[in-house]
């Protein structure tokens, strides 16, 4: 796992990808800082999240080369007939990944000495908003590490990666849509149902649909409150699209088509 | 020792390698011949692990490779058709991250890697970045690769392919080095290339194993049907005809005739029993004639010609 670890941290800053991200990254977090910092009333946690926003830009462009372009080039044999196992390879590539959003955050970690320096809130509840900030990129990194999989064509890999991280940001959004399609398809005379009940199965759905949002389940960390279940379900869907990703590599060596 | 026991690769209705087995003994060179679309890669990639079977099973030093895969790959040094090369690593980084893959421990590292360079000779491209390096010199950093982890097996899959002929010949002269002490597998679609290099032969065929023989029973089992060349200046029937009346000469066949310059090309087939030298013969009757040779060789029976001859024997 070290050995495609070290590798694929390396490879970020050979090629301009570590580099247009650290400038980018320096850039937002900075501008979301100094609109605050201007504005008189400075809390670190806004910057974070305002920053975990844009993890739709900055994680698909961190991992679609991640196996997409070892497909490419031929190097993946090396995985398939080295002593490792494949597990270890997809562990070893999403903890560069963490790593180097790890190196980016570093520009926040300045702001917040600035600001504690300058008597700005640093409280419980930002390191609570640094937490969310870290099992948020796990779970979106590994969305795409997933879709890295999934191609040998590194654009085609990014675009998968944006959509499905894209959907999971607009979850609640999504599902105030569902619920009111969901209605409007009820509340046909055809049906003749109940209105009452008919909201009740809107509310459901889009309940069900907004659960899945690790957005609002991780709201109250930056406000201090903690709670362990968040966390858990953001290790866990991590998790889940490593595994699946693990599964598609072998899934190439079994395949008989 | 690599055992190879009935493998069956299937892709859709398609058997890529339907029911290949030979076994590969220490120490030795094994070459594996047939054209392209045979299976060949197909079956080194299953031997290596890149690949499963559908059926049947491979062993590497009694190590199933499915079974027991990282015991079997370790004893394994594998260069796929396109070298695994990382394009924005210097050669050196790229060796210790092969090393640090297949786990070779730091002790033994640095002295291992300094003999691997001089023995594919990259010390002076050690610190290169390998995607500036010319085709000859990947193809060199992907044998180095193979050797890291000191292997006993080395498996090359067309090591030589769309290199230039001086690098061909450094290649095979380092393979030779190799084949000292490791036992090889070298696939190749070129006859001449196995003969220069290895001991034994599996030739296959659409998927299946066509012969298994060493290398001089097979010239023995060619030259029995072997074929000459001539072009001279003459009138082409009445060559012909003196060529055919010669003891040993089964067919002559005319290829070019030119009758402006009345320059012609014709091929001689020796008959499979013939136990004199055909060849002098052929110079006296062309001689006696009066007509003067431009050009006589031996043709190098092709692939193609083998197989025929394989098949239908």
């Amino acid at each position: 796992m070290t050995a495609v670890y070290k590798r694929e941290l390396a490879s970020y800053f050979r090629s301009p990808v570590g580099y247009v991200a650290l400038a980018l990254y320096g850039f937002l977090s900075g501008f979301f800082f100094i609109n605050q910092y201007s504005g008189g009333n400075v809390n670190v946690s806004n910057e974070i999240m305002s920053l975990a926003s844009f993890f739709v830009i900055i994680v698909p462009v961190i991992t679609m080369g991640l196996f997409a372009e070892d497909k490419k080039r031929g190097t993946e044999v090396l995985f398939y007939t080295s002593p490792v196992s494949l597990f270890d390879v997809v562990l070893g590539k999403f903890f560069a990944a963490i790593t180097l959003i790890a190196i980016l955050f570093v520009n926040v970690l300045v702001h917040m000495i600035i600001t504690a320096a300058s008597g700005g809130v640093v409280n419980i509840g930002t390191w609570g908003s640094v937490l969310v900030y870290f099992f948020l990129a796990m779970l979106f990194i590994s969305i795409g590490i997933f879709a890295s999989a999934l191609t040998d064509t590194q654009i085609i890999a990014a675009i998968i990666s944006f959509v499905v991280i894209l959907c999971v940001q607009l979850l609640s959004t999504i599902s105030s849509l569902a619920s009111s399609a969901v209605a409007s398809l009820l509340s046909a005379s055809l049906f003749n149902l109940n209105p009452e009940k008919v909201n009740s199965v809107c509310d459901k759905v889009a309940s069900a649909i907004s659960w899945l949002d690790p957005f609002s389940k991780t709201n109250d960390f930056r406000y201090g409150v903690f709670s362990i279940s968040p966390l858990v379900y953001c290790a866990s869907m991590a998790l889940v699209f490593l595994f699946l990703t693990y599964r598609i590599l072998e899934k190439k060596r079994w395949s008989q088509k | 020792m690599i055992e190879i026991n009935n493998l069956v690769k299937r892709y859709g209705d398609i058997k890529a390698v339907n029911g290949i087995s030979f076994t590969v003994n220490d120490g030795e060179v094994l070459g594996f011949l047939g054209p392209n679309g045979a299976g060949k890669s197909t079956t080194m990639n299953i031997i290596t692990g890149y690949l499963s079977s559908t059926s049947g099973y491979v062993k590497v030093n009694g190590h199933d490779i499915l079974e027991e895969p990282e015991e079997a790959k370790k004893c394994i040094g594998y260069l796929p058709e396109i070298p695994p090369l990382y394009f924005d690593m210097t050669v050196l980084e790229y060796l210790n991250f092969i090393c640090d893959l297949k786990k070779v421990p730091r002790a033994e590292r640095k002295e291992q890697l300094a003999s691997i360079l001089s023995m594919v000779k990259i010390i002076d491209m050690a610190d290169r970045l390998i995607g500036n390096l010319s085709k000859g010199y990947k193809q060199r950093v992907g044998i180095a690769q193979a050797l890291v982890g000191n292997p006993d097996i080395l498996i090359l899959d067309e090591p030589t392919v769309g290199l230039d002929p001086n690098q061909i010949i450094e290649i095979r002269k380092l393979i030779r080095k190799l084949a000292e002490n490791h036992t090889v597998i070298i696939s190749s679609h070129i006859l001449s290339e196995v003969q220069a290099v290895c001991d034994r032969v599996v030739i296959i065929n659409k998927g299946k194993v066509a012969a298994i023989d060493s290398i001089t029973d097979l010239s023995k089992k060619l030259s029995g049907s072997s074929k000459l060349s001539l072009s001279f200046k003459g009138p082409e029937k009445e060559v012909m005809n003196a060529l055919r009346s010669i003891p040993g000469i089964s067919n002559v066949v005319s290829i070019v005739a030119n009758k402006d310059t009345s320059i012609s090309q014709v091929e001689i087939t020796i008959s499979n029993d013939s136990k004199t030298d055909v060849r002098a013969s052929v110079f006296y009757a062309m001689s006696k004639g009066n007509w003067p040779i431009l050009e006589f060789r031996s043709m190098d029976p092709t692939l193609e010609e083998i197989f025929l001859s394989i098949t239908s024997a």
